[in-house]
């Protein structure tokens, strides 16, 4: 995308509507693919990764224009490697996917600090760990695998402790051709419900991939164990590409974004609330 | 019963019932929702990300990035102001031309070919011949791994030049090069200071690079590899280096304005460097000399120059005319090079209603959720 920002909508907005506030320039120190975007409702605070400057940002609330990050972590210790992210508010941590590991970082860390803690080994079977989400209710971690084009694998799954340290084996892997799963993008998780929300996009290369969908699973899947409730791309549905799925719960609704149609489109499912 | 029995049955219960959970778990059928959505945010308009010019054939080729398409306009056009668009003389566009996110473009001299430079999600730089339209497929297309942004040509020695956001590289291609052919050579290295490299322009005469950098950048070293954050610059270099190769003059500086400076344009005779300074809405013009925390000899920003989040531009030298390529507001906007403050364009050519504003959502590859505000965030 030649212009990185971050736009902010009314949840009412449709159509051509334009965005009540952007984030942007150079004092935002944004860059473009930023693949991941969470806002924290305890400490009113929102969270990107910028992958050029390898930097975990954390802006206010209710930031607007070229306002700067109140912290940023980034520098030799941090090693950050992905570009996606989530954040527990209650237990105060950050967690970062990078392929073959998950790094978690303190919330309020501002500079070059260290991980915590690395869950990391031959045990866990990370691979192309590239999105998860955090349920720091029931204490789960969902990471979820990429597929590149050079990949021989699908993508899956893998449910852990949200305390994991180390080489841990994962709870479980939802995984295989009745998963539907090709690979992962963003990810929520629903804790009330213990429910795994998560965009299949299909193949990278594809532009218009024939099998993608949103899919909700339940932490107590395991193997290859296709989605509970599934939204598919279509006419219908008119999805082509879902890339970023985030939950609101209050209004019992799926927001997606879709990269085939640079859109952000907004679903009534009050079933699986 | 004894206890060893009863523990073996009891075993043997949570076996089965392990088996039958897994067994209802892989059988289940999916409930499908299949529903319209109850709200849909979407730019109706095009986003006009790079632009390139040929006076000899009055071809004016554009990028838009939100329907993923290449579109050639006559380079006179002027949208009448009563008007709700100009309409393209063709599109480019579909799942068969390997062009999507289209972040550069570029217009063979003599065939009139198109360079289409996909900056992310195809790695693809698609070629088209000037009978293209619709959705064809390119006559070739070079495959381009990495986050390209910009790229120029040096025609008498048929190579292409082009930057490389995600590797902090420059690339160098055989102009004809398709395929899995590798570039013939690279700028690429702590040294060089590519910090995000976007821009990129050709000084043919005196033989140099000029790239325009966002400033994140990354070290790497011993201990691996970490991210930094520089001011935005331009770093200058002969167009024959290769490797690990030190800028030969940066402009960088609070003095130069720079924010976000994104496609550059140099202009041969008159020695200056145009460069679209997207997040402060203007176009800077430096001396190709500038070097240090410099001044731009001339700025083009203000409202009634109709600038708006540019990261394209392109120059036609032999008419004298600045082209600038507007994704805040579906317009290409045409002013004579020697345009300065805040200047009407000469023409404007609108792909939307006059005055719209663009929503610049791209590649949106993740969506968040304020639930204080009850806002959608949404990042590029």
């Amino acid at each position: 995308m030649a212009h990185p920002q971050i736009a902010a909508f009314a949840r009412l907005a449709n159509g051509g509507q334009a965005p009540l506030r952007t984030v942007y320039g150079q004092g935002s120190k944004l860059s473009r693919t930023m693949h991941d975007i969470r806002y924290d409702e305890m400490h009113d605070e929102f969270f990107v990764v910028n992958p050029f400057a390898e930097a975990i940002l954390t802006f206010r609330g209710g930031t607007s224009g070229q306002e700067s990050p109140i912290r940023i972590i980034q520098g030799p210790h941090v090693k950050i490697g992905g570009n996606r992210l989530d954040v527990d508010p209650i237990h105060d941590e950050i967690f970062v996917p990078d392929g073959r590991r998950i790094r978690v970082y303190p919330r309020t860390a501002n500079g070059d600090v260290a991980p915590i803690r690395i869950i990391e080994g031959p045990d866990t079977l990370l691979t192309r760990a590239e999105s998860l989400s955090v349920d720091p209710i029931n204490n789960i971690l969902v990471v979820g695998f990429n597929k590149g084009e050079q990949d021989r694998e699908n993508g899956a799954l893998l449910i852990f402790n949200r305390t994991d340290s180390g080489n841990v084996k994962p709870r479980a892997i939802i995984r295989g051709p009745k998963s539907g799963i090709i690979r992962i993008n963003q990810m929520a998780v629903y804790p009330p419900k213990k429910l795994i929300v998560a965009t299949m996009p299909g193949l990278v290369d594809q532009m218009e991939p024939p099998d993608a969908f949103l899919g909700i699973w339940t932490y107590d899947d395991n193997g290859d164990v296709p989605p509970k409730w599934k939204i598919p791309i279509g006419s219908k549905t008119t999805l082509r590409k879902p890339f970023g799925v985030v939950l609101n719960p209050k209004n019992k609704e799926v927001i997606l974004s879709d990269m085939r149609l640079n859109s952000v489109l907004t679903f009534a499912v009050p079933e699986i609330f | 019963m004894n206890k060893t029995l009863r523990l073996v049955l009891a075993g043997l219960l949570v076996w089965l019932a392990y088996g039958i959970l897994m067994q209802a778990q892989a059988d289940r059928k999916p409930v499908v929702i299949e529903r319209a959505p109850l709200r849909f945010i979407k730019d109706p308009n095009p986003s006009f990300s790079a632009v390139a010019v040929d006076s000899e054939s009055n071809m004016l080729v554009v990028s838009d990035e939100n329907m993923f398409r290449i579109m050639e306009y006559d380079r006179r056009e002027n949208t009448p102001p009563q008007a709700r668009l100009s309409e393209p003389k063709r599109i480019i566009s579909g799942t068969n031309t390997k062009a999507e996110m289209i972040c550069g473009v570029y217009i063979d001299p003599k065939t009139k070919e198109i360079y289409a430079l996909n900056g992310d999600t195809q790695n693809w730089m698609p070629v088209f011949s000037t009978d293209a339209r619709g959705n064809v497929a390119p006559n070739r297309a070079l495959n381009i791994p990495g986050h390209p942004f910009q790229l120029a040509a040096d025609e008498d020695q048929q190579l292409l030049y082009m930057t490389i956001q995600s590797d902090n590289q420059i690339s160098v291609y055989r102009k004809q090069a398709s395929g899995g052919e590798k570039p013939v050579r690279t700028i690429r290295g702590n040294d060089t200071r590519l910090e995000d490299p976007h821009g990129l322009a050709l000084d043919l005469k005196n033989r140099l690079i000029f790239v325009s950098n966002f400033g994140n950048g990354n070290v790497r070293g011993t201990g691996g590899r970490y991210g930094t954050f520089a001011p935005p610059s331009i770093t200058i270099y002969p167009m024959e280096g290769s490797g690990n190769i030190k800028p030969v003059h940066i402009i960088q500086g609070p003095k130069t304005l720079m924010n976000w400076p994104a496609h550059m344009a140099f202009h041969q005779e008159r020695q200056e460097l145009f460069v679209a300074n997207d997040a402060d809405n203007s176009i800077l013009v430096f001396h190709a000399s500038d070097e240090g925390d410099v001044a731009p000899i001339r700025v083009v920003k203000g409202p009634k120059t109709g600038i708006k989040s540019p990261p394209g531009i392109a120059l036609d030298s032999k008419l004298g005319e600045l082209y600038v390529a507007n994704m805040g507001t579906p317009s290409i906007t045409v002013f004579p090079v020697t345009a300065n403050g805040d200047v009407a364009p000469s023409r404007t050519i609108r792909g939307g209603p006059a005055g719209t504003v663009g929503l610049m959502i791209g590649n949106p590859g993740a969506v968040g959720y304020d639930t204080k505000r009850e806002q959608i965030l949404v990042p590029n």
